[in-house]
């Protein structure tokens, strides 16, 4: 399954996997439910759905307010327990241009609104990779549970 | 300070670059005018057999959702609008520069047109959001011509990806624009702009690509547009859309903000809106890459 920006999914049968190309800003959230081997991910986009509260509704993934919950619900809808219970959370992406002021800093605070949502489900992020002058590519396999980074450039690596 | 290439070698290459064909460099000259002519402009894509095929395919494309096949030039022109018949244009005029593989930047086949088209969208958004003075069209064709040289200098970048990473990860070079100066001699933005002047591009096309990456150099006259532009590249990287390795590794010139008039809030909306309007672009603009 391939998520681009705003979208969310999960996925739980073998050789499946969930892949999101190229986060630089965005931030995907990853949740791995070992009780149902299902993995799922978010492509979230922006911070807050306040800003514009349709697409909020039409494409809840891109903002972490909305992108959270929906994700859960969906793998709560797919076998999983509600409210995030026995889910292991891991994030990647929140990168930056070369800003020494943090002017533009779209990834730093989607960052810390998704850290402040999962607290909400008293969900805490297992391992990360954020932050960072570089984009990255997502993947998580069914089969291991593994999720793998890679960026041009660079050996790909696993959180 | 010694280079891995001759600067003389790219200099030739921009020589055997093909011209720009004359129904592009005629639309951008036209259209940059601000009392220019409807009627003119579709007597030049008229002219271009290629173009017009082009126009028609992509206003018949899904991305339009038009009720009736639209067979005729004027009609597919207005639909259309200028904006999007220049980067069409532009698209069959340079694909052989767009739909290179960047293996210098260890980008893929379609990632500049991708970068540009973003860039492009991202441009003219923040032109009618922070109200620069400058025509929206014109930004956005400065945003899809910007990182023109790329094509050129990704050629003799190969295998230096992961080296140039490194030296700016230890400070050594400033950002990937330094780690090409480093390198070669020259970088994206000065042999973009060889390759517009041999074109013929408009003055403000050519200050966009020369100082997208240092806005307070260019002229006074064209400096609100070039700092656009400069926005727009890296909002472009920011939303995913980079052409390799050096995505993200360019630096911010904060004096922007005496520029442009935009808030925090603006830059999310900018991005909101950049997402929503790319996806409908790069559907229909995609003929020519994998976009």
């Amino acid at each position: 399954m391939i998520l681009g920006v705003g979208d969310f999914g999960a996925v739980n049968q073998a050789g499946e996997e969930v892949k999101t190309f190229a986060l630089g800003s965005c931030v995907a959230v990853i949740f791995l439910n070992v009780k149902t081997r299902m993995v799922g991910m978010a492509h979230i986009a922006l911070p807050d759905s306040s800003i514009n509260t349709e697409k909020g509704k039409t494409k809840p993934g891109y903002f972490a307010n909305t992108g959270i919950p929906a994700l859960l619900d969906l793998m709560n809808r797919m076998g999983c327990a509600a409210g995030g219970v026995g889910m292991s959370v891991k994030l990647a992406g929140g990168a930056s241009i070369m800003d020494p002021n943090n002017t533009f800093n779209i990834g730093k605070r989607n960052q810390l609104a998704i850290k402040k949502i999962l607290w909400r489900y008293h969900l805490g992020a297992l391992s990360m990779d954020v932050g960072g002058n570089f984009s990255r590519t997502v993947a998580v396999s069914v089969d291991t549970g593994k999720v793998l980074l890679s960026s041009p450039g660079k050996k790909d690596w696993e959180i | 300070m010694s280079t891995i290439v001759d600067p003389a070698e790219i200099l030739k290459s921009i020589e055997n670059t093909p011209k720009m064909s004359a129904s592009a460099t005629e639309l951008l000259s036209l259209t940059g005018d601000p009392n220019h002519n409807f009627c003119d402009v579709v007597a030049i894509v008229r002219n271009d057999s290629i173009l017009t095929a082009r126009v028609l395919k992509t206003v018949n494309s899904a991305a339009f959702s038009l009720m009736q096949e639209v067979t005729s030039i004027d009609r597919a022109v207005s639909f259309m609008g200028e904006k999007m018949l220049v980067g069409v244009a532009l698209e069959v005029a340079t694909a052989h520069l767009f739909d290179k593989k960047l293996e210098g930047y260890g980008g893929e086949r379609g990632d500049l047109w991708r970068h540009d088209l973003r860039c492009a969208i991202a441009s003219e958004e923040i032109t009618k959001l922070a109200g620069t003075g400058f025509s929206k069209d014109l930004a956005f064709t400065g945003g899809i011509l910007h990182d023109i040289g790329k094509s050129i200098i990704s050629d003799y970048l190969k295998n230096t990806a992961e080296g140039a990473l490194l030296q700016i990860e230890e400070g050594a070079y400033a950002d990937y624009l330094d780690a090409e100066q480093n390198l070669l001699g020259t970088d994206h933005t000065l042999v973009g702009e060889t390759l517009a002047l041999d074109w013929k591009l408009p003055e403000p096309l050519r200050q966009v690509i020369r100082y997208h990456h240092q806005p307070a150099e260019a002229s006074d006259e064209y400096r609100a547009l070039v700092y656009a532009v400069h926005l727009g590249d890296l909002l472009a990287m920011m939303g995913g859309s980079g052409t390799g390795a050096d995505n993200m590794h360019y630096t911010l010139d904060e004096r922007y903000k005496d520029y442009l008039n935009l808030s925090n809030g603006d830059m999310e909306l900018i991005i909101l809106n950049v997402d929503e309007a790319y996806e409908k672009a790069s559907e229909s603009m995609a003929g020519g890459t994998d976009a």
